[in-house]
């Protein structure tokens, strides 16, 4: 005789089947995440409060803290780093609403030929762009001053340094925010602009009034990542200027690279990199109360 | 149709796979271990690019020679460069995945790594023969070669002297050539001072550059400003800093000087590399980086004659700087790999007929008396005899000094301070304070 099933325990143990089999999925993202995500961030966290060296492990408590911000030159990476945020973010967002706006009722070849020049400096990789900015700002031999009939050390100036740096990050930026955008602008509903241009209103208030609110999820995403890649910014650092001169590009992203790395002072880079982390989430969780706002 | 999406779907699963399987088969950065048969020794060297060690065919070919003698023992080979080489030590230090061996030199194997008590104790290589050998070269490479303790963290093996050189030809064309002297590559300060104004009486734009973008090739602008007016970098116990002395002020103040009257140029964006590009291109007429290794380096671009020149000095007597290359060993807790690496060094430095030609690879000069002339009857003899008469001039080797690597970057914010109009005499003692502060943290240890 064969037994008779409740339906109520199937769909227990559907569902069982079912969680087992979404973990399962999830797993390997999951050890990945814990692994190279989770565990370093507690790591960084733990050892920010030692005197963490290649020879010492002594717990210091919040020393590392207090020293950081009696240190000026991490005062100054600080100052650098929010400028550089301040000035690229808004300046890559906009610029890429613009290309975006222009070029994503072009015809699907000349669209997406825009979408290919302006994506190159994202998939070309940081060293080959660096090499080449880094010529064109050569003090002797480099496009710039070949154009301007000038002696300028765009790099070697303090008064130039950090807008070489943000340029050279804005053209590395724009790539993805301009993929998005134009994909965004594509699904904007027609029939909604049809509607309003019907009822008479002008370009500008269709863009303000029914495209930007449209494309606001997509704005909120580049404005996070593009904040986050801004607070990042090291490795041009790194390739162009060392930090010089005299501290004028110096990030925190760098400098946490300095003291870990070169002066083998880890629980110090950890300090740092909490700030860092915990400043990008402040501005995060701005720029999600602002936005997300409009959003509702 | 659906076939071939199936298909596509497993290779591509099949590389996933394969991905996660490559990142879990352990080994540190970029390790490639050797196959090794049963009862084998495997051990690692990692190279930083000094000379032909950084080139693959040529280590591959001192490895071959080595298993020709020593079968049991499988030599894997990291190569390093300067750009980011210490970080992957860093990195592999603190994940215990250090190699056994590793190549370059004293401020790094014996101030950084043996100081942080990583490396092996290599005393035991240091006998008598070999430290009356090295002695008879250089007492101040057996004194590199030790910790402030006495023990020895790096076993060496080649050395170099740090140079500038000239485009002899622009040289000749202003009328400069009179202020050098050719037989013994010797020059004054004030004959620089002339040359220099020669040059640009001349129509020369640029005449140098003092470079000061960066910790790259920063020998340079260390020996052009200390010997100016003799000053010394450190003292003699290497633990003071002292570029703020009567004579390092006035070195550094004569360089403004010349950069103030556009004798002379400089740099904050630049460093060695791109100072040698623009001497190589004939952009300018000299460089304060070079050495042996460089003007190998960039024998194919140069259309002139690079004149390799000691560094112009008060009393036309140059301190040169000198780098000294050589192994150390870190301490991976394996007896029998570590005693695998002693005999490694002991072959590719110390053996007859393969530690000559290790010094050959290297395109510097032996640390070995009883080596001689290693370039004697080859076609780079006449070439390496210029640089090894500069031998004699070797100065301090102050870079084993503790606080290095906070010293290095002090040098050239210093560097940019001053030539950026920023008190000189404030600038230097500032960089002095904070070499100093190092170096004593560093002794306090």
């Amino acid at each position: 005789m064969n037994k008779q099933i409740k339906p109520s325990i199937m769909k227990k143990s559907l569902t069982r089947r079912e969680t087992i089999s979404a973990y399962l999925f999830l797993a390997p993202a999951l050890v990945f995440f814990v692994g190279f995500v989770i565990v370093p961030m507690v790591m960084c966290l733990v050892t920010s409060f030692f005197n963490y060296s290649m020879t010492e492990f002594a717990f210091v408590g919040f020393d590392n803290y207090k020293e950081m911000f009696q240190d000026d030159i991490f005062i100054k990476a600080l100052a650098n780093t929010v400028l550089i945020v301040v000035v690229a973010v808004p300046a890559v967002t906009a610029f890429s609403l613009w290309v975006s706006s222009a070029i994503y009722k072009m015809n699907g070849a000349l669209c997406s030929f825009f979408r290919c020049i302006f994506y190159l400096p994202v998939v070309t990789g940081t060293v080959a762009v660096t090499v080449v900015w880094k010529w064109m700002f050569n003090k002797y031999t480099g496009l710039f001053n070949y154009v301007l009939d000038s002696d300028i050390s765009w790099l070697g100036d303090s008064r130039t340094a950090i807008w070489c740096i943000i340029l050279i990050l804005f053209t590395t930026s724009v790539g993805q925010p301009i993929v998005l955008y134009v994909s965004a602008l594509g699904n904007v509903d027609d029939s909604l602009i049809e509607a309003a241009q019907v009822d008479g209103a002008t370009s500008r208030q269709v863009f303000w009034k029914i495209k930007w609110p449209q494309i606001m999820p997509t704005t909120l995403y580049i404005l996070v990542i593009t904040t986050i890649n801004s607070f990042q910014c090291y490795a041009l650092i790194q390739l162009l200027t060392s930090g010089g001169p005299n501290h004028s590009t110096e990030t925190i992203m760098y400098y946490i690279y300095y003291q870990a790395f070169k002066l083998y002072r880890y629980g110090y880079g950890n300090a740092m990199g909490v700030i860092l982390a915990i400043i990008i989430a402040v501005f995060s969780a701005l720029q999600f109360k602002v936005a997300g706002k409009k959003n509702d | 149709m659906k076939n071939w999406k199936k298909w596509l779907s497993m290779l591509l699963c099949a590389g996933m796979a394969t991905g996660l399987a490559a990142c879990g088969s352990g080994g540190g950065a970029g390790e490639d271990e050797p196959e090794v048969s049963d009862g084998a020794t495997a051990i690692t060297l990692w190279t930083y690019p000094i000379g032909s060690w950084g080139d693959a065919a040529t280590v591959d070919s001192i490895i071959a020679s080595f298993n020709e003698k020593y079968p049991d023992i499988s030599v894997s080979v990291e190569y390093l460069d300067y750009t980011s080489g210490d970080d992957q030590v860093t990195a592999a230090i603190e994940a215990g995945t250090a190699p056994d061996l590793i190549m370059e030199g004293p401020e790094r194997l014996v101030t950084t790594w043996g100081a942080a008590g990583k490396m092996v104790d290599l005393s035991d290589l240091w006998d008598d023969e070999a430290l009356a050998d090295i002695s008879a070269v250089s007492e101040a490479v057996v004194n590199a070669c030790k910790s402030s303790d006495g023990v020895y963290y790096e076993y060496p093996l080649c050395m170099n002297a740090h140079c500038m050189a000239i485009n002899y030809e622009v040289f000749e064309e202003a009328g400069a050539l009179q202020y050098i002297d050719e037989e013994t590559r010797t020059w004054t300060t004030e004959d620089f001072g002339k040359a220099l104004q020669a040059l640009k009486d001349s129509g020369v734009e640029t005449t140098g550059v003092v470079y000061c973008g960066g910790q790259g090739g920063d020998q340079g602008t260390r020996a052009l400003a200390r010997n100016l007016y003799s000053a010394d970098f450190t003292n003699e116990d290497h633990t003071e800093w002292t570029m703020n002395s009567e004579a390092g002020i006035k070195g550094l103040q004569q360089l403004s000087d010349w950069v103030g009257e556009g004798l002379l140029s400089y740099d904050s964006g630049a460093q060695a590399a791109d100072e040698l590009q623009l001497f190589a291109n004939g952009t300018i007429a000299m460089s304060f980086a070079w050495n042996a290794s460089n003007e190998s380096n960039y024998a194919e671009q140069v259309d002139f004659t690079a004149y390799a020149m000691t560094f112009p000095s008060d009393d036309g007597v140059p301190e040169l700087d000198g780098g000294i290359y050589g192994f150390g060993i870190f301490d991976n807790g394996d007896e029998a790999r570590i005693e695998a690496a002693k005999t490694f060094i002991e072959f590719v430095c110390d053996d007859e007929t393969q530690g000559p030609e290790s010094v050959v690879a290297s395109g510097f000069f032996p640390v070995r008396s009883s080596f001689g002339n290693v370039y004697e009857g080859s076609d780079q003899e006449e070439r390496m005899s210029v640089f090894n008469s500069m031998m004699p001039y070797l100065g301090d080797y102050y870079n084993v000094t503790p606080g290095w690597a906070e010293q290095r970057t002090a040098w050239w914010n210093m560097l940019q301070n001053v030539f950026n109009g920023n008190d000189l005499e404030e600038s230097v003692n500032t960089y002095v304070e904070t070499s100093n502060a190092a170096t004593q943290a560093a002794l306090g240890k």
